[in-house]
């Protein structure tokens, strides 16, 4: 690299020169035999004057570019500039021949697409690139001060994602949604399979007495609640409904929402207020997110499952806040990563630091753990925690939420404070008496039972998934969670499940980190292990064939 | 009989010789080139890079002949941010990727290839490792699918043959190895960036400065020979325009990004090389082993430059397949167990993730409304500001910046205003101006 006083060219003007040259001399050659060639004196100056010109550029091309450029031949791109060749020598002649004629055409190819890459000259589908590249999140803050017009930017990316099938929110459920079901997705087409887009762990929507105990409530009450459960709302299964759920958490105030969602999102905002702290886990569930950021802007997101994290977190708020609350919340089963956090621990640090903790047992409570106790009964801490709240909508059968405590002053107060308790219409009859009913089932032996034939599922798919070289993340728990990573291979598996019937929930970010995009599997009690491991064969081959179709589609497809 | 064949003796190669060579492995490291020698290159190590450096013994040769610091600049559409790489970070990168965090450092340098090369080769003799220098590899010799060696020409003209129980192929983007082997490639990303730089004394800036403007960035960083670094890059289909004046767009795009660097560059800048230029590159992976036959950095998994991370992986992957290859030639292991576990640190879904986000830059959209909100809330929020430059750096793991509650969390507690910036004016006005071709004539 000696600085010169006469600055080189820029290579790629260099190539672009060289790139001129080879094309005259083959010009020169075209439609002529060698014979010809060396009986044509003009031919032949032709042919050695711009062979010396080609040499000499690739004698300019830098140091760097041929280093980096190590396919080239440049030494013999280079030698070909040795115009000191005699005029008449017939084997130089015949030398330059057989270089343009064989060795140079892939050497032209290869200058060529480093000059003109290829992908400057390709057509792709800007759809299906539209559709697979964006993230939801590219839509979060429309810009423009038209509220209404600029959602279209977004709509116009969800509608690109309906018509290449990517798209994996509202489908529409034809049957009953069972171990099979049959689904129409967004561009009306329809198709069946194994389905575990369903969150009906113990498979209890297809159970008699479920049904039976829905029409009785239907036939006594008839199917709406006409009022806030602070109203007339409630009816006296409302009651048994808090006893039963009372018996199973061993906690005696039980307060009902009529959503899952409203029963996190209620809790947080009805117990913290602005100077307060709350202490999460960043893989909590969204209602709990949004509900402490609506309650207060001191939020700490601790990393996913450190009790340590949290030790410190309290012992830094403390040091500095003595007279003001910390709530720390976390899920007991977090449905994204199939894990679970020691509670035990958990708990203890709270009450050294004087903050109250608060559980979601959403997805544990009644599929997993001793009769049906969930993580809480694993870890031994049934009645032991501060606050549990759950949701009915994976192993209950219905909509609906709870929280629970011991203590009447603090359901009395989330009931008024809570807001989503109060001004929402009280959970339905019907639903009241299918989550009494979804109690009494889990608490029995039956429960047992539909708990063991669930795992068993389980641990099929789990074994069948790994053997593939797959990576099933988390413990066995009714949501076996598969992770694919990049969004793009993510979607392009979801069209594929779609035509081969395996039903997935699809989760990638917001609800996932970028980059860590996963089938989220939800496994019932009525899925033979048989069939669930026949699933886990075409997932694997819906992976592979995904990964073939987008190194085709976005990689070596040329014009 | 060699335990490695090492086919390229630069930033991977020569890595990966002198740590083998000090496990007391038998070495030969071949390269067509001698040292020193310059080939086309960021030439930018972030503070992981310099780490490895460090981790090895060399960093105080690189430092003294290279200019380092550990604050970075950027500046995005006029929204300025600096930071440096937390040593937490940096530790637990090197925990979770080596299981041991000895050595950290949070200096950033940009050395040019002329000099670092030289020095690795040097420090992979200290370490006992043969190097042939000038010596070009014709053929790699196989025993059924089993490659046992190679075939080749050294400087002085000579045809030899050597055999090794694993051959390396550290030999580059255009790799000699994957191309003989006929590797197919995967994840190709065709998309990239086009990019032009140079390199000029005469003024200086202090630190490095990275700045991005619509579609186009440019940089600026101190290097060797009192040297700045200056390059500007933006997408590849305005290549063919950029490049019919090259002199004249490269200083447009200095004053369209940044008028007061473009005015440094043009009053007090002297040119001290010709331009350099390249649109290739496009991304891929290839497949990492198979039978006495592994690769190591661009040979690989080949990225675009605009996050200029390209030195710093193929140390990453000198240190990973040295730690495996030692485990497999000393019989602690299985030879293929070993290398599967390379491969699997880098094809980990946080590899992904990270080549995914590089594919995604080196597209050069315009930046969004909602990642320029980003830059401003993370002016008022340091120690996040720090954990977006180690992202981006690939030292943190995206999966944790780049989650949605902590992007809520970050704009709620956002205390600078977007009015203070120009470009939220009008927004939609200012993207569509974006997206016409600056360089076209």
């Amino acid at each position: 690299m000696n600085p010169t006083t006469t600055t080189p060219l820029e290579d790629d003007e260099i190539i672009g020169g060289l790139l001129m040259a080879a094309e005259k001399a083959t010009h020169s050659l075209k439609g002529r035999s060698l014979e010809e060639l060396l009986s044509t004196p003009e031919t032949r100056e032709t042919l050695r004057h711009y062979a010396t010109e080609m040499g000499e550029a690739a004698l300019q091309v830098s140091e760097m570019m041929r280093n980096w450029a190590s396919h080239i031949p440049w030494e013999l791109l280079i030698s070909l500039r040795d115009g000191a060749q005699p005029l008449g020598d017939d084997d130089a002649v015949r030398a330059l021949w057989s270089f343009f004629q064989e060795q140079f055409p892939p050497v032209r190819m290869a200058l060529q697409e480093m000059w003109q890459p290829a992908h400057l000259r390709r057509k792709a589908d800007p759809v299906e690139e539209y559709a697979l590249d964006k993230n939801t999140y590219d839509f979060f803050r429309p810009a423009g001060r038209d509220l209404l017009k600029r959602t279209e930017e977004y709509y116009g990316w969800v509608e690109a994602r309906r018509q290449t099938e990517t798209w994996p929110y509202s489908r529409t459920l034809e049957v009953t949604p069972g171990s099979k079901a049959q689904v129409t997705n967004e561009a009306g087409r329809r198709t069946q399979g194994i389905n575990f887009a369903s969150q009906d762990y113990l498979s209890l929507n297809a159970h008699p007495a479920v049904r039976e105990a829905a029409a009785r409530a239907l036939h006594d009450f008839g199917p709406h609640s006409a009022g806030s459960a602070m109203a007339v709302g409630n009816t006296r299964i409302s009651e048994e409904l808090e006893q039963a759920l009372a018996s199973l958490v061993q906690m005696e105030h039980i307060t009902l929402f009529p959503t899952g969602w409203a029963a996190g999102f209620g809790a947080v905002v009805g117990l913290v207020r602005p100077e307060d702290h709350v202490l999460i886990d960043r893989l909590a569930h969204a209602c709990l997110q949004q509900g402490a950021r609506a309650a207060t802007k001191n939020v700490i997101r601790y990393e996913h499952l450190n009790s340590e994290a949290v030790r410190q977190s309290l012992k830094d708020i403390r040091a500095r806040d003595s007279r003001n609350g910390i709530l720390v919340v976390t899920d007991a089963l977090f449905s994204v990563d199939a894990d679970w956090p020691d509670l035990i621990t958990l708990q203890a640090v709270c009450r050294e630091y004087d903050a109250t903790l608060l559980v979601d047992v959403a997805h544990d409570l009644g599929s997993m753990g001793p009769g049906g106790t969930g993580v809480l009964g694993m870890q031994d801490l049934l009645g032991k925690v501060d606050l549990v709240m759950g949701a009915f909508s994976k192993s209950f059968a219905s909509n609906g939420g709870f929280l629970a405590s011991h203590s009447p002053a603090v359901k009395q107060y989330v009931k008024m404070f809570g807001g989503s308790h109060m001004f929402s219409n009280a959970l339905s009859p019907v639903q009241t008496a299918v989550v009494l009913k979804a109690t009494e089932l889990i608490r029995s032996p039956e429960g047992d039972t539909l708990r063991a034939k669930l795992f068993g599922a389980v641990h099929a798919l789990r074994e069948e998934l790994t053997g593939q070289g797959l990576t099933c993340m988390g413990s066995p728990s009714p949501i076996v969670p598969l992770l694919i990573g990049n969004e793009k291979l993510a979607r392009t598996v979801y069209r594929l499940f779609f035509d081969r019937g395996v039903l997935a929930v699809m989760v990638e970010f917001p609800v996932t980190p970028i980059g860590a995009a996963r089938f989220r599997l939800q496994v019932q009690a009525s899925h033979e292990p048989g069939e669930a491991r026949e699933a886990a064969r075409v997932i694997g081959r819906s992976i592979s064939d995904a990964r073939a179709h987008l190194t085709s589609a976005f990689g070596s497809e040329l014009v | 009989m060699f335990d490695a064949i090492i086919i390229g003796g630069r930033c991977a190669g020569s890595a990966t010789a002198l740590q083998l060579a000090r496990k007391g492995h038998k070495v030969l490291v071949v390269d067509r080139s001698t040292f020193p020698s310059d080939v086309i290159s960021t030439h930018f190590l972030w503070p992981h890079g310099t780490s490895y450096l460090n981790r090895w013994g060399l960093l105080d040769r690189v430092l003294a002949q290279t200019p380092s610091h550990t604050e970075i600049h950027l500046v995005n559409d006029g929204i300025p941010l600096a930071g440096t790489v937390p040593v937490e970070l940096l530790r637990q990168y090197f925990q979770q990727l080596h299981g041991d965090d000895t050595g950290v450092v949070q200096r950033y340098a940009s050395v040019r290839r002329l000099v670092l090369d030289k020095l690795l080769v040097d420090a992979a003799v200290e370490a006992g490792a043969e190097v042939r220098e000038g010596f070009v590899v014709e053929e790699l010799i196989s025993e059924g699918d089993q490659v046992v060696g190679i075939r080749g020409r050294t400087r002085q003209g000579a045809r030899v043959e050597e055999r090794a129980r694993v051959v390396v192929g550290a030999d580059g983007r255009h790799s000699f190895v994957a191309r003989t082997l006929k590797l197919p490639k995967y994840d190709e990303r065709l998309k990239c960036t086009f990019a032009y730089w140079s390199y000029f004394s005469g003024f200086s800036l202090g630190t490095a400065h990275m700045h991005r403007r619509g579609r186009v960035s440019i940089a600026v960083v101190p290097t060797n020979f009192n040297q700045n670094m200056t390059l500007v890059f933006g997408p590849s289909e305005w290549f063919e325009s950029f490049r019919r004046d090259v002199a004249g767009n490269f200083q447009r795009a200095l004053d369209f990004v940044s008028p007061e660097i473009g005015e440094r560059v043009r009053t007090q800048g002297k040119r001290e090389e010709r331009f350099y230029g390249t649109v290739d590159q496009a991304a891929f992976l290839r497949p990492l082993f198979g039978p006495g036959w592994v690769l190591v950095g661009d040979a690989g998994s080949s990225k675009d430059q605009c996050t200029a991370t390209g030195m710093t992986h193929a140390f990453r992957d000198a240190e990973l397949v040295s730690a495996a290859l030692d485990a497999g030639l000393s019989g602690r292991q299985p030879l293929d167990v070993a290398l599967k576990q390379y491969e699997s640190r880098r094809r980990s879904q946080s590899a992904a993730a990270y080549y995914d986000y590089v594919c995604t830059q080196a597209e050069m959209r315009p930046l969004r409304h909602d990642e320029l909100q980003l830059f401003v809330v993370l002016r008022s929020n340091q120690e996040e500001t720090n954990r977006f430059i180690a992202t981006h750096g690939d030292i943190a793991p995206l999966s944790e910046f780049f989650q949605a509650s902590n992007l809520m969390l970050l704009s709620d507690a956002a205390k600078e205003s977007s009015r203070d910036y120009a470009v939220f004016a009008d927004f939609e006005a200012t993207s569509r101006m974006y997206q016409q071709n600056l360089f076209a004539a």
